[in-house]
């Protein structure tokens, strides 16, 4: 096991003090029954670094939702204006796995996105375990557990009385070298609480599989291919309103769309999440377009998550955090379309 | 770090009606930049967008580029627009060209049509600057209409060359026009090459290339061996928007350029 040391909740908010002198710290803020990411400030309330993962994708911070990547026609990268790196903490297991997909398509390729490379570089990941499960969680037919293993700088485990804080890098660990008047070593006791808090989240997340009928990912291979011509996706694609919420909210989606403005003075090349679900996404401009129907980009949604990726990178482009579940305005569930496309009707 | 978003500043030298609907613009960046014919570049109206484009000129020449340009939409528009003087930008070059290298030695056969004449012209340039290094050269190409032929005068007088076997095809002829009418494919029986060993060069709007590439298998073409040019929704042309996936590649990264056994396979390749 990687290095691991205990910090007092006591002196969690000190901490997180210290760390917003060198970095703009995000954490997730419980408001009524969901978590959203707040900018830190010393007064900030209702912080939560367990429970489930916030609302917002962990995406956002890397591959922002609006960006200027190119001013008139000088090749400096424009840099956002708050020049501080991010630290985001209380970050989830399923967000972190969103990294696979996202690392691939910007980092990991012969032209690199020097934006998302650039915050890749610069921001700091403080993941926490999940310590509940709510019922659209089912990261683990996806192969992932509740609590994060990698991809992680420091990773907090919440216990009584305060963290299990784990190193995963060595940025985190200087992070702990600078700080060390913070941290205490771990009991074996604390240990124990670690390992039954984590396995009682996991049968939380096991529990959800039963309920929803959820199927592995090991039975995913092929299903899209098989169902191609299926009457699965019209059907499923009936309610469907067209708004890209899946895509926002997914962490995994990475399209974008690149639109130019100008004004007196210069021109700027912005580049905006984009959603494979609205109709002109793969038009040409002669006006031929390959997926006309909604359904059709509903399946080209599901072949790009469970086809494309895992062919070319494999990995499967969902992490089950559930969000788009609870994003759907016409109550799409990929659980549901997951397990008709495994059983074929 | 290189920014891939960022448009090289660059020159309208002139604007020429080709046909009704195409023009040709000549340019020259400010920056050096070259291409292998089949790779593409975005073309930027600075404050409006950007297109995927083609040049239709000679790779070798490195300083002026070309492009002809069919008016489509809005920035198609603007494109029709430009004239002498004008700024515009270039990002590129894009994706994967035609791999002439690897067709020394070989007999080779272009099918075009219509809009597809543009990159082909680059194509040809690029095989008769190498002139002698192939068995033979083939060239079929069709259009809608002879004022829609695109290049007619320059294309008509590529018939004179001794390294060419060359015939057109009009669907709807006029009082200009003594060749052929039909499709495209009504000119290919002619051609007498050893078919398994040949090279296929289409393009062309997908369904003549859907016929031609048909009429080539019948003929005994290899699929490995005939090279298509796929048009998706390039954008970001670095394989990360997403836009013009095709099957397990992006259109824009692994093609634009790419051989019938590679993507024949996919769903939507001719929608």
């Amino acid at each position: 096991m990687s290095k691991c040391v205990f910090l007092w909740s006591g002196d969690l908010k000190s901490f997180i003090g210290k760390l917003s002198e060198t970095y703009q710290v995000y954490l997730p803020v419980k408001k009524g029954t969901q978590r959203f990411y707040k900018k830190y400030v010393p007064d900030l309330n209702n912080i939560v670094m367990g429970e489930v993962r916030p609302f917002e994708p962990l995406k956002a911070f890397f591959f922002r939702a609006k960006e200027v990547v190119a001013e008139s026609f000088e090749n400096r990268v424009p840099s956002p204006p708050a020049d501080k790196p991010l630290a985001i903490l209380g970050v989830k297991a399923c967000d972190l796995k969103g990294f696979k997909v996202e690392d691939f398509v910007f980092s990991n390729n012969t032209d690199p996105d020097p934006f998302y490379l650039k915050n890749r570089e610069r921001n700091l990941i403080i993941s926490s375990d999940c310590t509940c499960a709510i019922d659209t969680c089912f990261c683990l037919a996806l192969g992932l557990k509740p609590f994060p293993q990698e991809n992680f700088d420091l990773n907090f485990s919440p216990i009584q009385d305060g963290y299990i804080v784990e190193v995963g890098s060595s940025k985190g660990e200087s992070l702990i070298k600078q700080h060390t008047s913070y941290f205490k070593e771990v009991a074996k006791v604390q240990e124990d609480e670690r390992y039954r808090q984590r396995n009682q989240v996991l049968q939380d997340v096991e529990t959800n599989l039963k309920q929803f009928d959820v199927p592995s990912q090991d039975r995913f291979q092929g299903a899209v291919e098989r169902n191609f011509d299926s009457k699965i996706w019209e059907d499923e694609a009936k309610t469907c309103v067209e708004c890209g919420a899946c895509n926002a909210i997914c962490p995994t989606c990475h399209c974008f769309l690149l639109y130019d403005q100008k004004d007196e003075k210069k021109m700027e090349r912005l580049r905006i999440w984009d959603s494979c679900m609205i109709k002109d996404f793969a038009r040409v401009a002669g006006g031929a377009n390959p997926r006309k129907k909604l359904w059709m980009r509903l399946r080209n949604r599901f072949e790009k998550k469970f086809d494309f990726f895992p062919k070319v990178a494999n990995v499967y482009a969902c992490t089950g955090c559930g969000r788009c579940i609870s994003a759907c305005p016409a109550k799409i569930d990929i659980r549901k379309v997951l397990k008709r496309l495994v059983i074929g009707s | 770090m290189n920014n891939p978003y960022r448009p090289v500043e660059t020159d309208v030298l002139e604007a020429i009606q080709e046909t009704p609907t195409i023009k040709t613009i000549k340019v020259k960046p400010k920056e050096r930049m070259s291409f292998q014919t089949g790779q593409f570049m975005e073309i930027t109206i600075p404050g409006v967008g950007e297109i995927p484009a083609t040049p239709s000129s000679n790779p070798a020449s490195t300083e002026i580029m070309q492009f002809s340009i069919m008016r489509v939409g809005k920035v198609t528009e603007k494109i029709h627009q430009l004239k002498a003087g004008d700024t515009i930008g270039l990002r590129g070059p894009l994706g994967a060209g035609y791999p002439v290298d690897s067709f020394k030695g070989k007999e080779l056969v272009v099918v075009g049509g219509g809009c597809g004449f543009a990159p082909l012209r680059s194509l040809m340039y690029e095989l008769f600057n190498r002139s002698g290094q192939f068995k033979s050269l083939y060239f079929r190409g069709g259009c809608k209409s002879p004022k829609e032929m695109v290049y007619r005068k320059e294309t008509e007088d590529w018939g004179k060359r001794p390294d060419l076997n060359l015939r057109l095809t009009v669907d709807v002829g006029d009082e200009t026009w003594k060749g052929n009418v039909g499709v495209v494919t009504t000119i290919l029986d002619d051609i007498k090459v050893n078919f398994p060993e040949a090279i296929g060069v289409v393009c062309g709007p997908p369904i003549m290339m859907k016929f031609a590439i048909k009429k080539l298998l019948e003929m005994g073409f290899q699929e490995s061996k005939i090279y298509l040019s796929m048009e998706k929704n390039m954008s970001c042309g670095i394989g990360k928007c997403g836009h013009c996936r095709l099957g397990t590649y992006y259109c824009c990264k692994d093609g634009p350029v790419f051989t019938y056994d590679k993507i024949k396979n996919f769903h939507e390749i001719w929608d």
